[in-house]
C-alpha cells in the first residue's frame, strides 16, 4: 500500500482542537488531582484508623481496577447514582481526577516517609516547634523529592487522558479515530495521533531525568 | 438517589468467560514482556550506537504514547501494512505483549545498572572473567532486584487488557459492557467486573509490597 | 550550696530501655558542674549516644530524672509510664549529631538562621549578621550561600555546629561527631570543638578519639554496660585507670599488649 499523509493536512484544526481538549484536561486533572493526592497522601499518615482506612481503601481500590472501567462508572452510573447529568467534561475531570489523586498520593506519601528520623532529631536539637519542624523543614524536602515521580505521575495520567476517546469526548484520540474512519486512512492518521503524543511526553520524561540528575543531586535529597 | 439496585440481574457466566480471557491475554503477554524483554534490555545498554538506537525508540514510544493508541493502531495498520490478520486475540496479546516488553526491559535496565560498581570490582579483585562476573554477580543481583518491578508491571497489564474491549477482545471489560447494555443495570454490571479486576489486582500488590520491604529490610 | 558549685546537669538514677528486652541504661547517676567539659568515652552499646540523646530530650526514659540549672528538665512518672520534657529548659541545650543532619534544602546560611528566627522571633537581618559572622570564625565565611551537598564533610560539621550555636546553648552535646569523617577532616572540627572549650563553654562529648578526649575533657566518664564504671579527670581515666574494666578498654583502644 502507498502511504499518503497529505491528507492530514486537510484536518490539522480538528486535530488541533482535539489535543487542545487532551491538554486542558490533562492540565486540570494535575491540578486537582495533585492537591487530592497530596491531602490523600497526608491521610494515609494520619494517627486515626479511620481516616486511615477510608485513604486506603481508595488509594487501593483504583490503582487496582483499569482506569478504562473506573471512567465508564463514572460516565455511565455516577449520573444514575447522583440523579443529575454530568457533562462529558465534568466526568472526564471526575475520573481523571480521582486517578491522579489515587497515584500522586502514593508519591506524596512515599516522600513523607523519605525524610528521615535524623532531621526531626536535629529539629528538636534546634528547639523547633512543631508547625516550623512541617512547614520548614519536613514539607519542603518531602515536595522536592517528589517532583521526579510527580512529573511521571503527569506523564501517565496526559497518556490515561485519551481513554476518555472511549467514552466519546472528543480529545485528540477521538478526532484521530473519526478522521482515520472518514478517510479510511488510519496507518497515516493513527500514526500521527501517536507521533503527537509521544512528542509531549517524550521531553517530559526527559525532564524527569534532568531533573533527577541535577536538581536532587545538588541538595543530595 | 431514587434508583434501586438490582445485583441478581447481573448473570456472573459472560463475566467469568470475560475474565478467563483477560487471564489468557495477561499471561501470554507477560511471557513476551518478561522473556523478551530482557535481550531487549540488553540491546539498550549495548555500546554500539547503531543496535542501542533503535531498541532506545521501540522502548520510549512505548512508554511515551497512551496504551489505547497503540492498541488501535495495531488493530488497523498492521493489517494494512503486512497484509496480515491473525485473529483478534492474537494481535491482542501480541499488542500488549510488544508493551509490557518495552516496560520490562526498561526495568530490567535499570537493576543491571543499579548493581553496585564495588560488586563488580570485588568480582575483578577475585579474578573471575567478564562472563562469570555477569553471570554470577551482575545478572543474580539484577534479576532479584527487577522482581517487584516486573510483577508491577505485570499487573498493570492485567488492567490495560481492559483496553482490547475497544477492538472487539471479548473480555472482562468487553463482557461488562455488553451486559450493561443488555440489562440496562450499568452499575450493578460495572461495579462487579471492578471488583473482580480489584479481587486479582490487589493481592498481586501486596505481594510486591511485601517484597519490596523484605528487600529494604535486608540490604539495609 | 554556693553558686559556683550548684550543679549544672544534674542526673538521678536514669533507666532507659528499647522494648521489653533491651536495657541501654541501667541507673546512671552523673552530676555536672558549669564549666566542666565531660568525654563520655566506652564499649560500642554502653549507652553513651542514648545518654546524649536522652539529656537533649530525644528519647523517652523508664525512670529517672535530669535537673538543668536547678530547674526540673526531665522526668518520668511510673504512673502513667510518661516522659515529661520542659521544652523550655530543652532549647538551652545544643546537640551535634554524627550525621551532620542540616537540612539539605536550606543553603548554609539558612539552615543556621532558621532556628533563631522561629524559635526566638529573632528579626532575620540580625541573625544573618551573626550567622555570617560565626561562619567567619569558623572559616567559613565563602559558604554562607551553599548548599550542605556542596560542603566536605569536615565542613558539614562545622556548620551543624555554628547552626547550635545561633541559640546560645548553656551547654553543647557532641555524639561522635568526627566518627563519619575522613582522617583528614577530623582536626578541623576538632579546633573548632576546642576554640569553644576556650571560652569555658560546658559541654558533654561522645567520642573514639582518645587524643582529643585527653585534650578537651575536663572530666571523664567510663560508661560501659549502662553504668558509670569509672568518673574522673583525665589523667586518671585515661592514664592510670582504677578500675579493672576501663584498664581493659583503655589498652585495648590504645592497642597496648601486656
Amino acid at each position: 500500500m502507498t502511504l499518503d499523509f497529505s491528507v492530514l493536512l486537510r484536518f490539522q484544526e480538528a486535530l488541533a482542537v482535539g489535543l487542545w481538549t487532551t491538554i486542558k484536561l490533562t492540565l486540570i486533572c494535575v491540578v486537582l488531582g495533585c492537591s487530592l493526592g497530596f491531602l490523600v497522601g497526608l491521610a494515609r499518615t494520619s494517627p486515626s484508623i479511620i481516616v486511615r482506612g477510608i485513604a486506603s481503601v481508595y488509594v487501593e481500590f483504583f490503582r487496582g481496577t483499569p482506569v478504562l472501567i473506573q471512567l465508564f462508572w463514572i460516565f455511565f452510573c455516577l449520573p444514575l447514582v447522583l440523579g443529575v447529568e454530568l457533562s462529558n467534561l465534568a466526568s472526564g475531570v471526575i475520573a481523571l481526577t480521582l486517578y491522579m489523586g489515587a497515584i500522586t498520593s502514593e508519591t506524596f506519601r512515599a516522600s513523607l516517609k523519605s525524610v528521615g528520623r535524623e532531621q526531626l532529631d536535629a529539629c528538636i536539637a534546634l528547639g523547633l516547634p512543631r508547625h516550623v519542624q512541617v512547614v520548614n523543614v519536613i514539607l519542603p524536602q518531602a515536595v522536592l523529592r517528589a517532583v521526579p515521580t510527580l512529573l511521571s505521575n503527569c506523564v501517565s495520567l496526559f497518556k490515561e487522558s485519551a481513554l476518555v476517546s472511549a467514552v466519546g469526548m472528543a480529545d485528540l484520540m477521538f478526532v484521530g479515530q473519526n478522521i482515520s474512519n472518514n478517510t479510511a486512512r488510519p496507518v497515516e492518521v493513527l500514526t500521527i495521533v501517536a507521533l503527537i503524543y509521544f512528542a509531549i511526553a517524550f521531553p517530559l520524561t526527559r525532564a524527569v531525568t534532568l531533573i533527577e540528575g541535577r536538581i536532587l543531586k545538588k541538595l543530595a535529597i | 438517589m431514587n434508583y434501586t439496585f438490582d445485583f441478581n440481574a447481573v448473570s456472573l457466566g459472560p463475566l467469568i468467560e470475560g475474565l478467563i480471557v483477560t487471564l489468557e491475554l495477561t499471561v501470554a503477554a507477560n511471557l513476551i514482556g518478561v522473556i523478551l524483554g530482557f535481550p531487549l534490555a540488553l540491546l539498550l545498554m549495548s555500546r554500539i550506537a547503531v543496535i542501542r538506537w533503535p531498541a532506545t525508540l521501540f522502548v520510549e514510544f512505548f512508554r511515551c504514547t497512551p496504551a489505547i493508541v497503540q492498541i488501535v493502531w495495531f488493530f488497523y495498520c498492521v493489517p494494512m501494512l503486512f497484509n496480515v490478520f491473525l485473529g483478534s486475540m492474537t494481535m491482542g496479546i501480541l499488542a500488549l505483549g510488544l508493551n509490557l516488553m518495552a516496560f520490562n526491559a526498561e526495568a530490567y535496565r535499570a537493576a543491571i545498572q543499579a548493581v553496585p560498581r564495588e560488586q563488580v570490582d570485588a568480582g575483578i579483585a577475585l579474578g573471575l572473567n567478564p562472563f562469570q562476573r555477569v553471570f554470577y554477580i551482575v545478572l543474580p543481583n539484577a534479576l532479584r532486584a527487577s522482581i517487584p518491578v516486573l510483577l508491577t508491571n505485570g499487573i498493570v497489564i492485567f488492567q490495560q487488557s481492559a483496553l482490547v474491549a475497544i477492538v472487539a477482545v471479548q473480555d472482562l471489560m468487553y463482557q461488562a459492557k455488553t451486559l450493561a447494555t443488555e440489562t440496562y443495570r450499568p452499575i450493578e454490571t460495572f461495579t462487579i467486573a471492578a471488583l473482580i479486576y480489584f479481587a486479582v489486582s490487589f493481592p498481586v500488590t501486596q505481594v510486591v509490597g511485601w517484597l519490596e520491604r523484605r528487600r529494604q529490610v535486608l540490604t539495609s | 550550696m554556693t553558686a559556683a558549685s550548684a550543679p549544672l546537669v544534674s542526673i538521678q538514677s536514669l533507666h532507659k530501655s528499647y522494648g521489653p528486652h533491651i536495657q541501654v541504661l541501667k541507673g546512671l547517676d552523673i552530676e555536672m558542674k558549669p564549666g566542666e567539659r565531660v568525654v563520655v568515652i566506652g564499649p560500642s552499646g554502653g549507652g553513651k549516644s542514648t545518654l546524649l540523646r536522652v539529656m537533649m530530650g530525644l528519647e523517652k526514659i523508664d525512670s529517672g530524672a535530669i535537673t538543668f540549672g536547678g530547674k526540673p528538665y526531665i522526668s518520668s512518672s511510673d504512673l502513667a509510664a510518661k516522659t515529661v520534657i520542659d521544652t523550655e529548659v530543652r532549647r538551652s541545650i545544643g546537640m551535634v549529631f554524627q550525621h551532620y543532619t542540616l537540612f539539605p534544602h536550606l543553603s548554609v546560611i539558612q539552615n543556621l538562621v532558621l532556628a533563631p528566627c522561629k524559635v526566638r522571633g529573632e528579626k532575620k537581618a540580625s541573625a544573618l549578621q551573626r550567622a555570617q559572622a560565626l561562619l567567619e570564625r569558623f572559616g567559613l565565611g565563602a559558604k554562607a550561600n551553599a548548599f550542605p551537598a556542596q560542603l566536605s564533610g569536615g565542613q558539614k560539621q562545622r556548620v551543624a555546629i555554628a547552626r547550635a550555636l545561633m541559640l546560645d546553648p548553656k551547654l553543647m552535646l557532641f555524639d561522635e561527631v568526627t566518627s563519619a569523617l575522613d582522617p583528614e577532616l577530623v582536626a578541623e572540627v576538632e579546633q573548632v570543638i576546642l576554640q569553644l572549650a576556650n571560652q569555658n563553654l560546658p559541654m558533654m562529648i561522645v567520642t573514639h578519639d582518645m587524643w582529643f578526649a585527653k585534650n578537651i575533657a575536663s572530666r571523664v566518664i567510663f560508661c560501659a554496660g549502662g553504668v558509670v564504671v569509672e568518673d574522673g579527670p583525665p589523667e586518671q581515666v585515661l592514664g592510670a585507670p582504677r578500675e579493672e574494666r576501663t584498664r581493659e578498654f583503655i589498652d585495648r583502644v590504645f592497642h597496648i599488649k601486656q
